[in-house]
């Protein structure tokens, strides 16, 4: 796995630390338990109530995962500067903040499925609301998965441990809090764990440029070895060829960036909307979700330093897998003793925060999508939350199966499940909150189409040599003109989703884009005030008068 | 700077208009100057300060120009959440009008 075999030796204070650090997280998210269990709204949203900080913190926290070190790490280690831009996918929250985070707190949706029945109208729209209920249950249990054996991963380097432990006995630590006190536990714990994290990352930092010297001896040393490109961000080799072509970075911008327009062109989104419609207010939801990306970016800023700090201290490592280990090396080989076990504690900080964010949004999936929606229409607030928890230990229970199944190969389907697998469906994403004609019979069709095609595009053709491996880039953008064949035409052969719908989420939502005649008619029928608009507008013209 | 709204009716803040653009605008050059900015700052580079900068100034811009609308749509969109609220407990419960 790595070319550093040796397990790191805890001393009994570094054991102290880490012991300390998991009952202190149960114990904080437990204490929550008479919040989480008032209503069905507290197990899964804290009440609608936090401040724009408290979503902000959890959604830095929850974005910092296990194995978020180790895929930025390969890619700074690998690339340099230039292997940040892989890592701008939270840009989506620039322009969401302001736009699409705005309408979908105004729909107060609390899940992204929810959203589907207020959007879209009649058999699509309970056919996709049942569809992203099923897809985000399984989905929670493969990330919870995957960043749980990322853990396992770090345990068996770390400590010699089998690869299962990592994955076993941290997340059921998770599911306990998470299981007692829901969303409240969650995000009271996200609190703690985002500033142990930041506060160690910050450390972890200043360790490495004293290990190396100084930044300048970093800078030197990078110089030194013939790679200066590592320092330069906008370092291309041509529009299409190379390692970094232009092509590849105009992707990189362009989709999580515009993506923002719409919900769910990127996985995160399902996390933050949670997080969302947790915030008190329309303008809390949107700070927290510009801050807490910001917090996620600047994350990534000061790993920079850390990852290519190891880089000059080791520039010779070819193994993938050994690499991606930067930044954890630098925790365990330059901390003093006892500062190691506060290490352990950040790493299961970042852990923690992440695992029982998603237990917990899986379950909220689970239960007030399939359970109550679909199966008990009248089950009590009582009833939902026991049934919440119920799914906490399904969702835990499928992290297992998944984190066995990924193994040591836990970056290996990062870019397909990032980009690759919501290609054919971002444009489509947006177009469900810009454009009032884009129904749900053509969204349906476009999540359908986009699952076979997807797998055709990047696994199956290629395997039997039907279609050349092309670089991502390419596949996205033939995966969103391949989707686009069969929504299109599906949305202009069938019909618009029923007026009074549309009207309603218009008045409610405000969406921006093509919705003139969704707004004419809610005008006709006296929901906009018009009349009132115009005598503010007179009045205002007699003042300037 | 008249050119930029800073007083809202509720009505007025309802519609999308220059001022959320200009955020739209500014917010993903604000992360892409932080980011860069910030990462080469520690490495004690020129460009990174400066790129530091203007990313910060940036950043103090946009909330000043969309903070004032987003207030007043906020506090419009509060009084009338209940009523929304009960609405989509019937849609969960299928006891929609």
């Amino acid at each position: 796995m790595s070319e550093y075999t040796g397990a790191v030796q805890f001393t009994g204070l570094d054991f102290f630390w880490g012991i300390a650090y998991i009952l202190l997280t149960i114990l904080s998210g437990v204490f929550f338990y008479k919040l989480g269990k008032r209503s069905g709204a507290d197990f899964f949203l804290a009440g609608r109530g936090l401040p724009w900080w408290l979503p902000a913190t959890s959604n830095f926290a929850t974005h910092t995962a296990t194995d978020t070190p180790m895929w930025f790490s390969g890619f700074v280690y690998k690339h340099g500067m230039f292997g940040v831009w892989q890592s701008l996918f939270a840009g989506w929250c620039a322009i969401s903040a302001w736009v699409s985070t705005r309408i979908f707190r105004r729909s107060l949706a609390g899940t992204q499925a929810e959203w589907q029945t207020l959007r879209f109208s009649g058999l699509p729209a309970e056919m996709m609301r049942g569809w992203m209920a099923g897809w985000q249950v399984a989905l929670n249990m493969f990330i919870a998965g995957w960043v749980g054996i990322a853990m396992g991963n770090v345990c068996q380097w770390a400590l010699g441990w089998p690869l299962w432990y990592g994955l076993v006995f941290f997340s059921t630590a998770c599911a306990i809090y998470a299981m007692t006190s829901g969303f409240w536990g969650v995000i009271i714990a996200d609190v703690q764990q985002g500033i142990t994290m930041l506060i160690t990352i910050v450390l972890v930092s200043i360790w490495a440029v004293m290990a190396v010297g100084s930044p300048q001896v970093i800078v030197d040393k990078i110089h030194a070895l013939g790679r200066p490109e590592m320092l330069n961000p906008f370092h291309f080799t041509g529009w299409v060829s190379g390692d970094y072509p232009l092509m590849w970075l105009i992707t990189m911008i362009a989709v999580p960036f515009l993506g923002g327009f719409g919900m769910a062109t990127h996985f995160d989104w399902f996390v933050e909307a949670q997080r969302i419609q947790s915030a008190k207010t329309v303008k809390a939801a949107s700070y927290s979700i510009w801050w807490g990306a910001a917090a996620v970016i600047v994350r990534n800023s000061i790993w920079v330093i850390a990852v290519l700090a190891f880089f000059v201290l080791h520039p010779d490592i070819q193994d993938e897998s050994a690499y991606q280990l930067a930044w954890f090396r630098m925790g365990f080989e330059y901390f003093p003793a006892g500062l190691v076990g506060f290490f352990f504690a950040a790493i299961l900080a970042i852990h923690f925060s992440t695992i029982s964010g998603i237990l917990n949004l899986g379950a909220m999936y689970a239960t007030r999508d399939l359970y109550h929606h679909y199966i008990n229409p009248r089950a009590t607030e009582k009833k939902v939350i026991w049934v919440g928890r119920l799914m906490t230990v399904l969702v835990l229970l499928g992290s297992f199966f998944f984190g066995i199944m990924i193994g040591k190969d836990v970056t290996k389907w990062l870019f397909f499940a990032l980009w690759l697998m919501v290609a054919g469906t971002w444009l489509p994403n947006i177009l469900q909150v810009v454009w009032w004609r884009f129904n749900g019979w053509g969204y349906l069709s476009a999540w359908v189409a986009n699952l076979g095609i997807c797998w055709l595009v990047v696994w199956i053709l290629p395997a039997f040599g039907i279609l050349p491996e092309l670089p991502q880039f390419y596949q996205f953008w033939i995966l969103m003109a391949a989707v686009a064949l069969i929504y299109i035409p599906v949305t202009f052969l069938t019909k618009p989703d029923d007026m009074d719908r549309l009207v309603k989420l218009y008045v409610q939502t405000r969406p921006i884009g093509f919705w003139g005649p969704v707004k004419k008619e809610a005008e006709n029928r006296g929901l906009l005030q018009v009349l009132h608009k115009i005598e503010l507008k007179a009045e205002k013209n007699a003042g300037k008068e | 700077m008249a050119w930029i709204k800073r007083t809202w009716t509720p009505h007025e803040a309802d519609e999308w208009t220059k001022e959320d653009w200009l955020a739209i605008v500014l917010s993903p050059l604000s992360y892409i100057l932080i980011t860069f900015g910030l990462a080469l700052s520690l490495f004690m580079l020129t460009a990174g300060f400066i790129m530091l900068g203007v990313g910060i100034v940036i950043t103090i811009v946009m909330f000043w120009v969309i903070d004032p609308k987003l207030s007043v749509i906020s506090e419009e969109y509060e009084s009338k959440q209940r009523e929304y609220l009960e609405d989509l407990e019937q849609i969960q419960r299928w006891e929609e009008k």
